[in-house]
């Protein structure tokens, strides 16, 4: 997929450049906010990476007028800020994710990823389903190969996340984000433990393993 | 481009007043012996002008009265009576001035030659000066003097003129004139005096404020200004000027030593890795080996992060940004949430975890941040616990009527003379330095519970688990909030 990178570090940019071509994409850097709003209009990008902080205009400016203009293309915003409030604000200026400084390249791609194979939020799906599993989001119901699982509230929110990324590597830190709705970094490693709990109800019993774990990144469900 | 010289002028006269008259004291105490002067001024003006007003008025009636009674005698028995009377009063020594002329202008009668040069009014009336003819041989040349008058017309062509010698009262108003304006330059020229006595007095301890000021500019920051006490706003200024100070330098104390312990935490992990890197870069060792060395400092540099956020946090905590996102919170909701993402670690890790939550309580705040600090306090709990040692959280309403969030373990506990340090950033006990994670998690809570009003409390707890300490309880006392 095209991927627009805003970020005004140079070396920044080229470092996510390079690592998205390896990972297979198309990534074009721009080092302002006027030149990446140009660019952003002319060219057919799936995905924006955009800086908060730039010269000549700044990345929530730049997502403002692109939003007023009609460009639906996600967004991904980057800040050295971080904290609730600025994300609160970088969401309302119409950025669909957003991403504090530093972070770890692994969760960048991730988070990029999801958001170029987003579907379309018009849709209202109530089945979900990866290989042989199967999940039905009206009766709350999960089934492998056509046997019921039982799944605590919280572990099937947390499996409906991994279904509707499936394929796609999602990070710890995006699933406590998205699933328990934390935005703080805990020092154990809970989520490897629920996500254990979960493989101990989804893989261990049909003996082949769909949740996969990404070195260094997370996790990735498939068939 | 040059001053015109109006403004050079200006410019220069600036420099040649002394110094105090630039001082805020001086231009209040003069200001106010201006106004002063100015309103004295203006009283006695009124004094004056209702005086001399007065004083016009019964002249004016006096001769208006005295013209009448010898208009009568004039009309009821003839120019003779008239003029008798004229003779009889000024022999007599009165002080009325009178003349009455013949229809042809020649005087008749009276104690003056000459009608008043100056020209009367519509009634009549006129003002004058004379000179008093010398009396009894006194040739003193008099100077002239105030008069009032009036001319009347009578039968048959006569000119009768009454006049008031009214120097006296003049004499007495001018008085009081000169005595208004002395007063008033008096009162100025003390109120300059005044000023400059009290603007340099002012100034004096204001000079040493500033000193003070300039000399912590200059880097020495444990310059204090002096007080004498006395808690008028100036001794106010020098100690709410001292107590900035101290905070001042507290904070710049706290940066510096959180400076060092940043530096020290970074440096740990930081060595680590490059010697890791720096090993897999030089041995010669297989694939494996090298991807294991790598997934390694990856793992390092996540800790690394970690420890950049936890402080970038802490520093935006402590400008108390956040307040302003307060909202009701239940804390029972916020507890079972964050016992609900730990209760699967506890279970691996073999620690009984037991949560009690009273409902219905409130409490004003950020969910997301009384989240953290449990999450932290259970973190916590977990690392410093041994396995087999129980854990506990409760929420309960307090005797007096606070909000307590609770963690309790059965660990080894924190020796009571080190809890308040342990709230401080980075400080982790010498005892646990070799257990991963930073030393951030308790100074978080802390830094958390400073931002809702809360207070942060440690106890010991209900006793370890292998007799290895007294267990730790920290609770988290937030205020109620009544919606």
């Amino acid at each position: 997929m095209r991927i627009l990178i805003m970020e005004d570090d140079k070396q920044v940019a080229a470092f996510m450049c390079r690592g998205l071509r390896e990972a297979g994409h198309v990534a074009d850097a721009a080092h302002d906010g006027e030149e990446g709003l140009n660019m952003a209009r002319d060219g057919q990008y799936d995905v924006l990476v955009v800086d908060r902080m730039m010269p000549r205009m700044d990345g929530l400016s730049v997502i403002e007028t692109l939003r007023a203009e009609g460009a639906a293309t996600p967004v991904l915003i980057l800040s050295a800020l971080g904290e609730v409030d600025d994300r609160v604000d970088g969401l309302k200026s119409g950025a669909d994710d957003y991403l504090v400084k530093p972070y770890a390249f692994a969760e960048l791609l991730a988070r990029v990823e999801v958001l170029a194979r987003r579907r379309d939020p018009g849709s209202v799906q109530t089945q979900l389903s990866v290989g042989d599993l199967e999940m039905d989001l009206l009766a709350r119901t999960v089934k492998r190969g056509g046997e019921d699982v039982l799944l605590q509230p919280r572990e099937f929110r947390l499996l409906e996340f991994l279904m509707r990324h499936a394929g796609q590597v999602v990070t710890r830190t995006m699933l406590l984000e998205k699933v328990w709705d934390y935005h703080f970094d805990p020092q154990t490693n809970v989520i490897d433990v629920h996500i254990s709990r979960l493989r101990s109800k989804i893989d261990k019993p049909f003996g082949s393993t769909m949740l996969h774990t990404v070195r260094g990144a997370g996790y990735r469900l498939q068939a | 481009m040059s001053d015109t010289p109006a403004i050079a002028a200006a410019k220069g006269g600036r420099f040649l007043l002394p110094s105090f008259t630039r001082t805020t004291a001086f231009r209040l105490t003069l200001l106010s012996a201006a106004l002063f002067a100015f309103s004295s001024f203006v009283i006695l003006a009124l004094v004056y002008a209702a005086t001399l007003t007065a004083g016009v008025r019964r002249a004016d009636n006096a001769i208006a009265q005295e013209s009448v009674t010898i208009e009568a005698r004039f009309r009821a028995e003839g120019v003779a009576a008239a003029n008798r009377y004229i003779v009889q009063r000024s022999v007599a020594g009165g002080e009325f001035l009178y003349l009455l002329n013949q229809p042809s202008g020649r005087r008749l009668s009276g104690n003056i030659s000459n009608l008043p040069a100056t020209q009367p009014d519509a009634q009549g009336r006129v003002r004058f000066t004379y000179e008093r003819a010398p009396v009894g041989g006194q040739a003193a040349a008099e100077p002239s003097r105030a008069a009032r008058g009036l001319i009347s017309e009578l039968e048959g062509g006569y000119t009768l003129f009454v006049g008031l010698d009214v120097e006296d009262e003049a004499r007495f108003v001018t008085y009081i004139l000169n005595a208004v304006l002395i007063a008033s330059g008096l009162a100025v020229a003390m109120g300059i005096v005044s000023g400059a006595v009290v603007s340099r007095r002012f100034a004096r301890r204001l000079d040493d404020i500033n000193a003070a000021a300039r000399e912590v500019m200059a880097g020495r920051l444990q310059t204090r200004a002096p007080r004498n006490f006395s808690g008028d706003e100036l001794d106010d200024l020098a100690s709410n000027f001292n107590d900035m100070l101290d905070r001042v330098e507290r904070l710049m104390q706290r940066m510096r030593s959180a400076g060092d312990s940043i530096a020290h935490d970074l440096r740990l992990p930081l060595t680590r890795m490059r010697g890791r890197l720096e090993a897999a870069l030089v041995e010669a060792g297989d694939l494996a080996d090298r991807e294991a060395a790598l997934a390694q400092a990856i793992s390092d540099s996540d800790e690394l992060l970690k420890t950049f956020n936890a402080v970038l946090s802490l520093s935006r905590l402590q400008t108390g940004e956040r307040r302003r996102a307060f909202e009701a919170l239940d804390p029972a909701e916020i507890v079972a949430d964050v016992a609900e993402l730990y209760e699967p670690v506890c279970e691996e890790t073999g620690h009984d975890f037991a949560v009690d939550a009273a409902g219905d309580l409130s409490i004003l705040g950020d969910r997301e941040l009384v989240a953290q600090a449990v999450a932290n306090l259970v973190d916590n709990a977990i690392k410093y616990t041994p396995v087999g040692g129980a854990i506990m959280l409760r929420v309960r309403s307090t005797s007096t009527g606070e909000v307590e969030i609770s963690v309790t373990d059965t660990g080894p506990g924190i020796p009571e003379e080190e809890r308040p340090r342990v709230l401080e950033r980075f400080v982790r006990l010498e005892a646990s330095r070799n257990l991963p994670g930073v030393g951030l998690g308790l100074s978080l809570v802390h830094a958390i519970a400073e931002v809702h009003g809360a207070d942060l409390t440690l106890d010991d707890g209900p006793g370890g688990v292998d007799g290895s300490g007294p267990g730790l309880r920290i609770a988290l006392r937030f205020p109620q909030h009544h919606p």
